[in-house]
């Protein structure tokens, strides 16, 4: 007990790297903040002035590319299994190192940074390569299980899509809060355990079904999918405005808000945990970081108050938005439809939150995936690659990560201001009324792009 | 010294991490299979596994990067010379999240799960003081890298040694002598208000006065601060050097309003080079340091002067002439710390052969073996410097570097002798039991 205690009072040297956020705060961010907030109030003016009949019909616009059928869809899945299943064998029996091991590296940088964004750009691209869709094919087949769409869902309709709530709920802890989700093992079992229960799930409540309400992957993609430019209807691939699919979507029952926020409430805290000012508030020393093990009450704290904030405050707006257009839409109705705005703003975040985690991680992947079980292997040619962590080191990077993470911000939001606008003009076609109901939730807006540059500018642990 | 040859060839030759490593996946995977049988430790030809306790993420994971690639490039170095005791070098990564609670787990995982013969590696020091403990239990030999005075203030356990970095306490003490001679006897410190900053406010008033130099004044600065101009009026005017240690993000911040603050009539300025590491030095806002002198553990610039070991070693590791990585240059390394591990792995060689270590049942033969070194010479293995190590408090002592920012590279002005930087010992850990 002396010993400890002793050791209690000792001196304990610690060495916070200066890190790359460090010329970040040597930047004039602080005009790029004002700028972003009048970016964005401004396009929620023009918006105002201009007729929106016009403005819907420019932007239902589309443009025809080419057939795109469903041939392929069971075997790209079924191969996506198969890598998936290499993937955890690797976590198992692979290489302990985290950054040599491509488990932590495929899920954490390849799917969940990486992946996110190619749907986001290129549309549901997860409908072909999740890994279950095969497999449950082949059940069904084999065992002659029922299909979908053949009998009434066993799932209630009144669970709307709570448990991929849930779901994506412990997805978001256990990234965010857990002392090492990186670990290969640990990974290993969580993301195997994960596939199984969904599989079981699937075989159960049926593949469509399952996916649609509980597989919180899935619901996560497919809402990203609605940003894409990209549109895939009866076979036909066409080129599409970004977010314009956004405009015809359907109102979201409370569960799918709550998930859509909980999207982008869970990306804000990560960058929030991570500030002076937030560790500041319960005493934590940033330069003298205790680890994750020593933050897991508050964290897990952070992430359930970050979510009920934003979706507070999210309700807040669209109430006072319809008491100032005195709308007689029913609340839940307008704000399930415009809810489907955040969608730009949770994708900004999270490609300028997790762009240095892709340029760097991205390289560790290509390695690691050339010798999964570190044995010496060379499958892509990639295994002696060298990982240049400088990319995004030093003055000159720190400059272009800046610029390039604000104008994502900024960008993500006033597409953000302009979805919402449409979605209003459906619930108030008179357009002097749509504005007014606009108001609150811009301000929200604005809001949140200076929130969101300050999270990028403010000094951070490690 | 037969594989001295050897040894400088590994300079002409690419490192490769995975060559290192190659082999352990493998026993990670054998042993969870069914049936398997594990190498009897008495079987001459299984590695010597050594399980590397890595900051790969979390605060440390800059230092992690490079305790990796100058780790990896020792063991290469060791393997293509014979290895130890004829043995091969096994290196076991598991990331401690530069978490201290997950840093225990690390050491019992490496002690119980991939029954390693010792664990080495990390720095930050509450990730060694959490461990420390559970080597203890384990009763596995803990070599850290850590540069903290935790080692040698005896309040750890008997397994637990520093043998290839000078703890701070000594350096602190050795740059005084220099800086009373050489840059003034009035000295204002600024530091970060914790322990950190702390070493550098208790260590250096007494060793600053027993050179006839005096500490001013002590400013302590709160760590969340990112705004410095409101402190420097508290800096007394006489005040000859201005003793800084500030770390974390907004050092840049620091030294820039520093510069706003003085102009061009300034005190001089002595740093430790802690506070940036792995930070080019010719980042705009550093503009100010130009001039001043900072302590290096290892020179971050190759030196005119450079001996072949440390040339051999630069290039085994793969740093250019400017501490960054060969061919990214942007990747600038953390070379006053990261030389310890290749130097920790010498000593752990020399111990291991010392001791006729065959397996974990020689663990206490290999405690006793280290704590019976007395010193290093320099050379290939020991390319940072001659260093003496006291096996009663289980800390080394050796040269350090007082480099000046010059030209926007760091040059090495003095040397200081390890003379400079011995103490009295604050216990024994031979006296504890084994």
């Amino acid at each position: 007990m002396a010993a400890v205690a002793a050791l209690a009072l000792l001196p304990t040297p610690a060495f916070a790297h200066a890190s790359d956020r460090g010329h970040v705060l040597l930047l004039p961010t602080g005009y790029y903040i004002a700028g972003g907030a009048l970016a964005v109030a401004i396009s929620f003016l023009v918006l105002a002035l201009l007729p929106p009949a016009a403005l819907d019909r420019f932007w239902r616009r589309r443009l025809s590319l080419l057939a795109f059928g469903d041939g392929m869809r069971t075997i790209i899945s079924l191969t996506s299994f198969a890598g998936f299943a290499l993937l955890i064998a690797a976590g198992l029996f692979g290489s302990r190192d985290p950054l040599s091991n491509p488990l932590p590296l495929a899920i954490w940088t390849l799917l969940w940074a990486g992946f996110t964004l190619l749907q986001g750009v290129l549309g549901d691209l997860w409908s072909l390569l999740n890994p279950w869709y095969g497999p449950w094919r082949v059940a069904v087949h084999v065992f002659g299980l029922r299909g979908d769409g053949t009998q009434p869902s066993r799932l209630p309709k009144w669970l709307g899509v709570w448990p991929a709530v849930i779901l994506f709920s412990a997805f978001a802890w256990f990234e965010l809060i857990d002392p090492a989700p990186d670990d290969p093992s640990r990974l290993a079992l969580a993301a195997g355990a994960y596939w199984l229960a969904s599989f079981v799930a699937m075989l159960f409540f049926g593949y469509g079904d399952w996916s649609r309400r509980g597989e919180f992957l899935t619901v996560f993609f497919s809402m990203v999918a609605r940003f894409a430019p990209f549109e895939r209807r009866e076979g036909r691939l066409s080129l599409c405005w970004p977010g314009a699919k956004l405009l015809a979507a359907e109102p979201l029952p409370v569960s799918g808000m709550a998930f859509l926020l909980l999207t982008l409430s869970s990306v804000s805290f990560d960058g929030l945990s991570k500030t002076f000012v937030w560790l500041g508030l319960f005493g934590v020393n940033p330069l003298e970081f205790p680890g994750r093990s020593a933050l897991i009450g508050i964290g897990s704290f952070g992430l359930v108050l970050t979510f009920v904030l934003l979706a507070a405050v999210f309700l807040l707006a669209v109430l006072l938005g319809q008491r100032l257009a005195g709308s007689e839409c029913p609340f839940r109705q307008a704000a399930g439809l415009l809810v489907w705005s955040i969608v730009p703003i949770a994708l900004a975040y999270h490609v300028a939150h997790y762009l240095t985690v892709l340029l760097v991680g991205g390289q560790y992947a290509l390695v690691a995936l050339s010798d999964p079980f570190g044995l010496g292997w060379n499958l892509f040619g990639t295994a002696d690659s060298m990982v240049e962590a400088g990319v995004v080191a030093g003055a000159e990077s720190a400059w272009w990560l800046w610029n390039l993470q604000a104008g994502v911000i900024i960008a993500g939001h006033v597409l953000a201001v302009l979805v919402a606008h449409g979605l209003a003009w459906r619930l108030h076609p008179r357009p002097s009324r749509a504005t007014l109901s606009q108001l609150p939730l811009t301000l929200l807006m604005i809001a949140y792009t200076i929130f969101g540059l300050w999270l990028l500018a403010t000094p951070t642990a490690g | 010294m037969a594989d001295k040859n050897g040894f400088f060839d590994l300079s002409k030759t690419t490192l490769s991490r995975r060559t290192a490593l190659k082999g352990m996946a493998a026993g990670a995977g054998l042993a969870l299979a069914p049936g398997f049988v594990r190498y009897s430790q008495a079987q001459s030809s299984a590695p010597i596994k050594i399980g590397f306790q890595l900051h790969r993420t979390g605060i440390g994971a800059a230092y992690g990067r490079w305790y990796d690639r100058t780790s990896a490039a020792a063991v290469k170095a060791i393997n293509d010379a014979g290895g130890i005791n004829g043995r091969k070098v096994e290196l076991v990564i598991e990331d401690d999240g530069t978490d201290p609670a997950r840093g225990a787990e690390v050491v019992n995982k490496f002690a119980t799960q991939h029954k390693t013969d010792i664990v080495f590696g990390t720095l930050f020091s509450h990730v060694v003081i959490g461990s420390a403990p559970a080597a203890g239990e384990n009763k596995i030999p803990y070599f850290v890298v850590s540069e903290g005075h935790h080692v040698a203030s005896t309040k750890l356990n008997r397994y637990v040694f520093q043998p290839g970095i000078t703890d701070v306490k000594s350096q602190i003490q050795s740059m005084a002598p220099w800086i009373a001679a050489n840059a003034g006897k009035k000295v204002t410190q600024i530091f970060p208000d914790f322990a950190f900053g702390y070493d550098h406010r208790d260590y250096l008033p007494p060793a600053l006065k027993a050179q006839g130099a005096d500490v001013i004044a002590q400013i302590a600065i709160p760590p969340t601060e990112s705004s410095f101009t409101k402190y420097f009026p508290q800096i007394p005017a006489e005040t000859e050097v201005i003793y800084h240690v500030m770390v974390g993000p907004a050092v840049l911040t620091f030294v820039k309003e520093l510069g706003e603050f003085y102009g061009s009539q300034r005190p001089q300025l002595f740093g430790f080079m802690d506070s940036l590491e792995a930070v080019d030095i010719n980042s705009p806002g550093l503009e100010f340091l130009d001039g001043s002198h900072f302590w290096e553990g290892s020179p971050r610039y190759a030196q005119p002067d450079d001996s072949a070991a440390q040339k051999a070693y630069r290039a085994a590791v793969g740093i250019d002439d400017n501490g960054a990585a060969a061919g990214d240059p942007k990747d600038v390394s953390t070379a006053s710390h990261m030389f310890g591990c290749w130097e920790t792995l010498y000593v752990v060689k020399k111990a291991m052969e010392d001791a006729g270590y065959k397996g974990s049942e020689d663990r206490a033969k290999l405690v006793e073996a280290t704590e019976a070194l007395k010193e290093f010479a320099e050379g290939p293995e020991h390319p940072q410097g001659p260093k003496t190590f006291n096996g009663k408090i289980h800390q080394c002592f050796g040269i350090q570097n007082i480099s000046k920012v010059e030209g926007g590279k760091l040059k090495v002005v003095h040397k200081t002798k390890i003379e400079d930087g011995l103490y009295e010992p604050e216990g024994d850990y031979t006296k504890q039991a084994l």
